[in-house]
């Protein structure tokens, strides 16, 4: 069964593009403010003001600058470079339910982080970042080559071989952490998928891989509206096809790998916010990437602060919220057939 | 109803044949597994121990430390190849099994629920671990019943069904790992292990309450069996010689169901088990129906005392869950079905 492209699901909304840029940019300040103030401590505006301006030493300043303003960094950050990988993984698959998670390339970034400290080593954060796009990429090219060896799989296949092959790399993970107990507290919770506790200066490591990757998925944008019709009609229109397939590769390894190395892996963004992106802005790349972006850093932004009062007061993974949502929403994209 | 003719004329030992070999293997292995550990035991004194025989030091070792846990991979091990040889039967769908189908995420769900609402705060359970099965069983039915609710009238297409069962396993996982934190961090930790299926910490308890649920479900479930359809009719020709019974899917559903959660309930989400023996059991001995599921379930607790057994062989000191050891075999067997050319495109 193959899937053609949908018949462009964007109706002309109420609101031009440029309103809904800026109702979104809107709501990722309010979002990203819920993130600074709330918590198990409430914190006022004018707190959150002085801490980041005029730090005076409080506590609350200590807490805010120190603990709540690297997640509320790394949470956008990380959920816009998944939403924009979702987005152009979903084009290049032609398939809807295709993303970082149902490839299994957040899987394979772990793995590969998980090799890179224990067998090689690895301990600097630029290094487990590279290792984790390594990670992805060559999971991508593992789970596509697969694909194409069988003769081309439908885009359900093609999701079954990648969450195969994320299982196999969660077992391999595993195995790596139990026998080697001296690495297991450090990697273990990096692996639950979270923004809490993470030092700033992984978001600072992450932000160029981003902004690269982000690049290219930009600079791709008119060839991607080409490519989600069929292979012929691109052809026809003069896109050199592989090329492209192979920079979007590396521009949604670089994202995701980036994304897994700050946050570790945060599950089924990817496959969610391009679905609200599209509803959005319709169906042309640059305006499909850029919503993709900014629903994204909300969704997950407004997703870590859920996590702090799902289980109030313990906190609860960020990755285990997105998952629920996540997988609901592949439940209810399965029922609509639009995959 | 006969269906004889769908049986393959086969040359060499025959079904009954191969079961016997399996069988023979399945009591060796058993006994290697008991035998191996700290010291080595030889078998005859494995088996003399069993037979009620033996010195006290050795019926020490063997009855009260290492006989639970490879009982416990064999009863987990058959029962969840038993749950997979009848979902991938009645589904007609050869890439079916408890784990894809979100039964084995949906009993592990079921019992850190359990955990979570019935222990206090130090960590003891206030109600009898006995409801433990129960719990997980209801998980287990909850979510295979979700699978086929919700997929409706898309069940019938192979792919289609499992992408609805990781989906509803997906959801699961994530509630349950949400849920162990609830609960106190001990049990956490401990969850953690369990889920991911360790055989080594099980009690002579729950072997007992794992038997008691399992043996009767086992018989039952191999009564119910005897109407199964083959395997290679479609629907509409099963249909058409009056084998759709919505009630009796239900009932293999519920089996399947409960026979999962009895092994999952204690031995922890072990998975790719429910794929892989009854794959290699219809290679073993092709349709033959008694044949086939009492091969399936004699490799499925082969498997995992194998897997159990590798692991204390290859890991030690350290104790890998032995789920992960069947991930790392059943992925790649999962992965050549789905690329084989096949009927089963989505």
């Amino acid at each position: 069964m193959s899937i053609a492209v949908t018949a462009p699901r964007y109706r002309s909304l109420v609101m031009p593009r440029s309103a809904i840029y800026g109702l979104l940019l809107a709501l990722l300040a309010l979002a990203w403010l819920a993130s600074m103030t709330l918590g198990y401590r409430l914190y006022g505006l004018d707190q959150v003001w002085a801490a980041l301006f005029a730090n005076d030493g409080t506590e609350a300043a200590t807490v805010i600058a120190g603990l709540r303003l690297p997640r509320a960094l790394i949470a956008p950050l990380a959920g816009a470079a998944l939403g924009v990988a979702g987005a152009m993984v979903q084009t290049l698959s032609r398939n809807r339910i295709a993303s970082p998670d149902t490839l299994g390339l957040n899987a394979g970034a772990s793995l590969a982080v998980v090799v890179a400290t224990i067998v090689f080593g690895v301990q600097s954060l630029v290094g487990l970042s590279l290792a984790a796009a390594f990670g992805a990429l060559a999971t991508a090219v593992v789970v596509f080559g697969v694909a194409a060896g069988a003769g081309g799989l439908s885009p359900l296949k093609i999701v079954l071989v990648g969450v195969t092959f994320a299982s196999l790399a969660h077992a391999a993970v595993e195995i790596l952490l139990t026998s080697n107990e001296a690495q297991l507290q450090q990697l273990l919770f990096w692996l639950s998928g979270a923004f809490v506790d993470r030092p700033i200066s992984l978001f600072f490591n992450g932000l160029p891989v981003v902004l690269v990757g982000a690049a290219i998925a930009f600079a791709l944008a008119s060839s991607l509206d080409a490519a989600q019709a069929d292979d012929s009609t691109a052809a026809g229109l003069g896109v050199p096809l592989a090329a492209v397939r192979g920079a979007a590769f590396v521009s949604v390894s670089l994202l995701t790998g980036a994304a897994v190395s700050m946050a570790g892996p945060v599950a089924f963004v990817g496959l969610v916010v391009p679905h609200m992106a599209r509803r959005l802005v319709g169906l042309q790349h640059r305006h499909q990437l850029t919503a993709a972006a900014l629903t994204g850093a909300i969704y997950t932004t407004l997703a870590d602060v859920a996590a702090r009062f799902v289980i109030y007061p313990v906190e609860a993974p960020v990755g285990a919220i997105t998952a629920v949502v996540g997988a609901i929403a592949l439940l209810v994209l399965l029922r609509r057939r639009l995959a | 109803m006969t269906y004889m003719t769908y049986r393959p004329a086969r040359a060499g030992i025959g079904p009954i044949g191969v079961t016997a070999l399996v069988a023979a293997i399945f009591v060796l292995l058993f006994l290697a597994g008991i035998g191996f550990g700290s010291t080595w035991i030889p078998l005859e004194h494995v088996a003399h121990v069993l037979f009620g025989g033996g010195d006290k030091t050795e019926r020490l070792v063997v009855l009260q430390l290492r006989l639970p846990r490879v009982a416990a991979a064999a009863i987990a091990g058959g029962a969840i190849a038993f749950a997979g040889y009848l979902l991938q039967r009645i589904t007609r769908n050869e890439l079916a099994s408890p784990g894809v189908l979100g039964v084995v995420d949906g009993a592990a769900l079921g019992v850190v629920l359990f955990m979570a609402i019935f222990s206090n705060e130090t960590n003891s359970l206030i109600v009898s671990v006995a409801w433990q099965p129960l719990a997980a069983a209801l998980g287990a039915i909850s979510a295979i019943g979700l699978v086929f609710l919700l997929s409706g009238q898309q069940a019938s297409t192979a792919i289609r069904l499992l992408l609805f069962g990781i989906a509803v396993a997906a959801v699961c996982k994530a509630l349950t790992t949400i849920f162990m934190l609830v609960g106190p961090i001990y049990q956490a930790s401990q969850a953690a292990r369990w889920l991911a299926g360790a055989v080594n910490t099980i009690n002579v308890t729950e072997i007992q309450l794992m038997l008691l649920v399992l043996v009767p479900t086992g018989i039952v479930a191999a009564i119910a069996a005897r109407h199964l359809p083959p395997a290679d009719l479609d629907d509409t020709s099963s249909r058409s010689i009056g084998l759709n019974l919505p009630a009796y899917r239900i009932l293999i559903f519920f089996l399947a169901a409960l026979l999962t959660a009895g092994a999952v309930a204690f031995a922890g989400g072990v998975s790719f088990i429910g794929l892989l023996a009854p794959h290699m059991a219809r290679l073993l001995v092709g349709r033959a129906r008694a044949a086939g599921i009492a091969v399936s379930i004699l490799l499925g607790a082969i498997i995992l005392i194998g897997a159990d057994l590798l692991i204390r062989v290859a890991f030690a000191p350290t104790e890998v869950p032995a789920g992960t050891v069947t991930a790392l075999i059943g992925a790649p067997y999962f992965l050549y079905l789905l690329m084989r050319k096949d009927k089963n495109n989505g």
